[in-house]
């Protein structure tokens, strides 16, 4: 069953369709075990092929971008945070880079370090937990995917163990700030976070086997959800699945930030499209992201943490009215923050402030990939997609 | 190709094709609405700018001078930023603004490129920026029946609560 | 003791340890589950989490009976029961050891698959009674994939059959204990048909990797969507039973029953039952499932073709061997 995305028509009229097919409306979600979140996508089928895909997200909207305006710039980033829920260490960079980059505030080295180091964490837990949720979504909760889920959420805990130590939180760490970080590691972090990765890597290699070698996980996902390359970037989607569709594209390699400018970053990409090369760009960045930490986790350098003096109150970073894009490779894409400075509370608060979010692109696409796949396929491609809804609604 | 030399060439076409000689420092250039699309088109299909970035409106009400209220300065307005970005290296984005009056509609990129589709929807749902030619402009965040643009500086739910000041 | 009373007395004791063995089944599938998911499972009701049963059971129990509105109040009453009683109506016929029978029937084999059979509809019943799309969707998923693996399971089933040339199970079971097992003799073939029969008895108990009628990831429960509480517990401790009995009629029909090396025996029926449904669960926690398309390629375009091969094969090694005395 393959899809026909470059000549699937996203606003097609179901009244001019096939008038003699009796077409059943099925909602996918908002409630349903495997929306990834609060999301609904409107099927319209034929038998169990799928005619026309409407997804409507905005279940999950929680107006950060209005808050954004109201609140300082260190006070949203807590907030954003939660946009992300997932990789939230992106969030903090991606807000903290804007307004760095707005004021010309010099980020000190160690702080750099500190930044990629946990971003390259960060997307290692986020992927194992993509990993883990897709292999339920193939092989259901009671099953087979629930055995991946727990493999891949232990792995996972260890690397949230890692950030607890350093920053205090499991989850929505606050640890980013404009001008650096605000937590500092130890040798005792170096230490453990050597041996974590010594064990995920390993068990990366156990999770290759599964998706390579399982017949049917390679039924499932091969051939499944092909997103062309040319459609793909035509909606703005960037990050791992843009790559599967052989789009050569990494903002860690074409417009270094932090100090991937130094290292050497692979980029992985397939040609193929479909959902196991999404699955095999993915594992291929687990694996690119431990050796990453693996090089800088013994050279960060010493020095101060924060490029300006700690501030007093919230209101300590003002911008002026001026405009500025800025964005980090989240592991769902392009991540990025856009800042019209010069707001409420004398220029601490934005002007406007929104947040370019992956997500929102990658379910854009579900119009043009889903018709003419099976529901089956609509969960395994929906997996694959990666949307995380916080970010997608905001 | 390096990201200031594609920022060079991009400053180029603007001045030669769009006339567009001011380049502000802290800010993206500001062109012409009825611009908008030859710019995105040009940038598209013969520089190679593939990947749709981020499409951004704000609402600017209308300032007054201080000493006479009557004389406005500016009038209320939107502003539409646009970003699209190159495949590979450097990844240059390219940028820029657009000026739309309150009762005018900024021409859509759908055509060029379909993420258009929802990023225009979600600033017409949230600010109130019309987009002419969208196939299916309806509002994408908040409910279909919600009335207002939450966005606009103009809008405020009455809470009990106050932030920080 | 005629046939009625005797039937009557040991099915109420086979059903009863079925029922039990199912039940137990629950808490060990959980812990077993727990174990290969490096985690550890029902602990803390009674030693080892064993009471977890009885708490899930009474939990069940006193839960609101919720039918939906325009659900069809007889058929949705009656789907679950239904599932239960036909699954625990093959029980009758199989010989756990060589007196412990309720009812041999010289037609045992036929009376299995047709009453197994027969399962299909209390599930599509239940996905048509519910009124909802996602039931409806598993219920259509049911019936597709009940009816297609019934072919290779009768075709499969049929290889110890003409084997031992009768039907009546015991007779079957009498021959592998003069023989050697039909899994392994011929051999070869005996294999390949009680693989095909264990894939089979899968694809018809609904486990994992052939749950596509309740797909949980997709369907939200699928079938059982519409269902709570203890109706909901029926279909799953059918689910349960199935599995039970299929594996207690491969043991059977592919692996000698009650024989064994030494001291042949009702333990050995016993022992060969748990260790196929060990076997199930082990699948169940370690594969995911197929789409249903995939499902149907597979039945149709290998399963069958092998199983009617196999008939042909054990037929023409019956015939050679009875020319050959």
């Amino acid at each position: 069953m393959q899809s026909s995305a470059a000549g699937v028509d996203p606003h097609l009229d179901i009244d001019t369709y096939d008038p003699g097919a009796d077409l059943m409306v099925l909602n996918l979600g908002p409630q349903h075990p495997s929306t990834h979140g609060v999301f609904r996508v409107k099927l319209y089928l034929d038998g169990e092929i799928i005619v026309k895909a409407v997804p409507y997200a905005g279940y999950l909207h929680r107006g950060v971008e209005k808050l954004c305006e109201e609140l300082t710039f260190v006070q949203i980033i807590p907030v954003v945070d939660k946009n992300d829920y997932v990789s939230p260490m992106m969030n903090e960079q991606a807000i903290a880079m804007a307004c760095e980059a707005m004021l010309g505030i010099e980020v000190p080295r160690r702080a750099l370090y500190l930044r990629t180091l946990f971003a390259e964490l960060q997307r290692l837990a986020s992927h194992l937990l993509w990993l883990g949720t897709f292999g339920m979504d193939l092989g259901g909760a009671l099953g087979g995917g629930a055995s991946l889920f727990m493999y891949c959420f232990r792995e996972r805990e260890t690397i949230l163990s890692l950030f607890e130590e350093v920053t205090g939180a499991r989850f929505h760490y606050n640890t980013h700030t404009v001008g650096g970080n605000r937590h500092d590691i130890t040798p005792k972090f170096s230490h453990d976070t050597k041996a974590t990765i010594r064990v995920i890597e390993e068990r990366i290699g156990e999770y290759v086997q599964i998706f390579s070698s399982n017949r049917i996980y390679r039924d499932r996902t091969q051939g499944v959800g092909v997103l062309d390359g040319d459609l793909a970037i035509s909606l703005g989607i960037t990050g791992p699945l843009a790559r599967a569709s052989g789009v050569d594209h990494d903002l860690r390699r074409d417009a270094p930030y932090h100090i991937y400018g130094e290292l050497d970053v692979n980029v992985f990409t397939e040609s193929a499209g479909d959902c196991f090369a999404r699955t095999l760009v993915r594992l291929n960045e687990m694996r690119e992201s431990i050796r990453i930490v693996r090089e800088i986790i013994d050279s960060v350098p010493e020095g101060p943490i924060l490029g300006i003096k700690p501030g007093k109150s919230p209101g300590h970073i003002k911008i002026d009215a001026s405009q500025r894009y800025s964005c980090i490779e989240s592991p769902r894409g392009e991540l990025g923050t856009y800042v019209i400075g010069g707001g409420s509370n004398r220029g601490a608060s934005a002007y406007r402030l929104k947040i370019r979010s992956p997500s929102l692109h990658a379910a854009s696409c579900i119009p043009y990939v889903f018709p003419g796949h099976t529901v089956s396929d609509a969960i395994a491609i929906l997996g694959t997609l990666d949307p995380i809804m916080g970010e997608v609604d905001r | 190709m390096t990201g200031d030399e594609a920022q060079q060439r991009f400053v180029a076409l603007l001045h030669e094709r769009f006339g567009i000689h001011e380049i502000p420092a802290d800010n993206y250039p500001l062109v012409d609405v009825k611009h908008h699309f030859e710019l995105a088109r040009v940038l598209k299909e013969e520089l190679g700018y593939r990947i749709y970035s981020f499409v951004v409106a704000s609402h600017y009400p209308a300032t007054v001078d201080a000493k006479n209220e009557n004389a406005e300065i500016d009038a209320e307005h939107y502003e539409v930023a646009t970003g699209i970005r190159c495949v590979g290296a450097p990844a240059h984005l390219a940028s820029w603004r657009v000026r739309a009056e309150l009762d005018q509609a900024v021409p859509t990129l759908f055509p060029l490129f379909a993420g258009a589709d929802w990023q225009e929807r979600e600033q017409y749902d949230l600010v109130g920026v019309r987009f002419d030619g969208h196939p299916d402009l309806r509002r994408l965040m908040m409910p279909e029946d919600w009335e207002g643009h939450p966005l606009r500086k103009d809008y405020a739910i009455a809470t009990a609560c106050s932030p920080w000041r | 003791m005629t046939p009625m009373i005797h039937g009557l007395v040991w099915g109420l004791i086979i059903g009863t340890v079925l029922v039990t063995v199912a039940a137990l089944s629950i808490w060990f599938e959980r812990k077993f589950a727990a174990r290969i998911q490096s985690r550890y499972g029902p602990t803390l009701v009674g030693p080892a989490g064993i009471l977890q049963i009885v708490a899930d059971a009474l939990k069940m129990m006193q839960k609101e009976d919720i039918i939906p509105e325009k659900a069809d109040p007889i058929l949705f009453r009656l789907a679950p029961p239904c599932t239960v009683i036909f699954t625990l109506t093959t029980a009758a016929v199989i010989p756990f050891d060589e007196n412990v029978l309720a009812a041999d029937l010289d037609i045992g084999v036929l009376f299995l698959l047709a009453v197994g059979g027969l399962v299909v509809f209390p599930v599509w019943i239940a996905g048509w009674a519910s009124n909802n799309k996602y039931a409806l969707l598993g219920a259509m998923r049911a019936v597709a994939q009940g009816i297609a693996y019934e072919i290779p399971l009768v075709l499969s089933a049929m290889v110890p059959v003409v084997l031992a040339q009768s039907m009546r199970l015991s007779d079957i079971v009498s021959v592998q204990a003069q023989t050697h097992w039909f899994a392994f003799w011929p051999l070869g073939p005996g294999l390949i048909a009680f693989a095909i029969f264990f894939i089979c008895s899968l694809a018809e108990a609904n486990r994992i990797p052939f749950d596509i009628p309740e797909a949980e990831s997709e369907l939200v429960a699928g079938v059982t969507t519409e269902y709570a509480g203890m109706r909901f517990g029926l279909l799953q401790m059918a689910e349960y039973l199935h599995t039970l009995i299929a594996s207690a009629v491969a043991a059977a029909i592919f692996f000698g029953g009650w024989d064994g090396p030494f001291a042949p025996g009702l333990h050995w029926m016993v022992l060969k039952t748990l260790v196929l449904f060990f076997m199930i669960f082990w699948i169940r926690w370690s594969l995911v499932r197929f789409r249903s398309d995939q499902l149907m390629a597979l039945c149709w375009k290998y399963l069958l073709p092998l199983s009617l091969l196999l008939v042909m094969a054990s037929a023409l090694f019956v015939h050679y061997r009875a020319m050959e005395t």
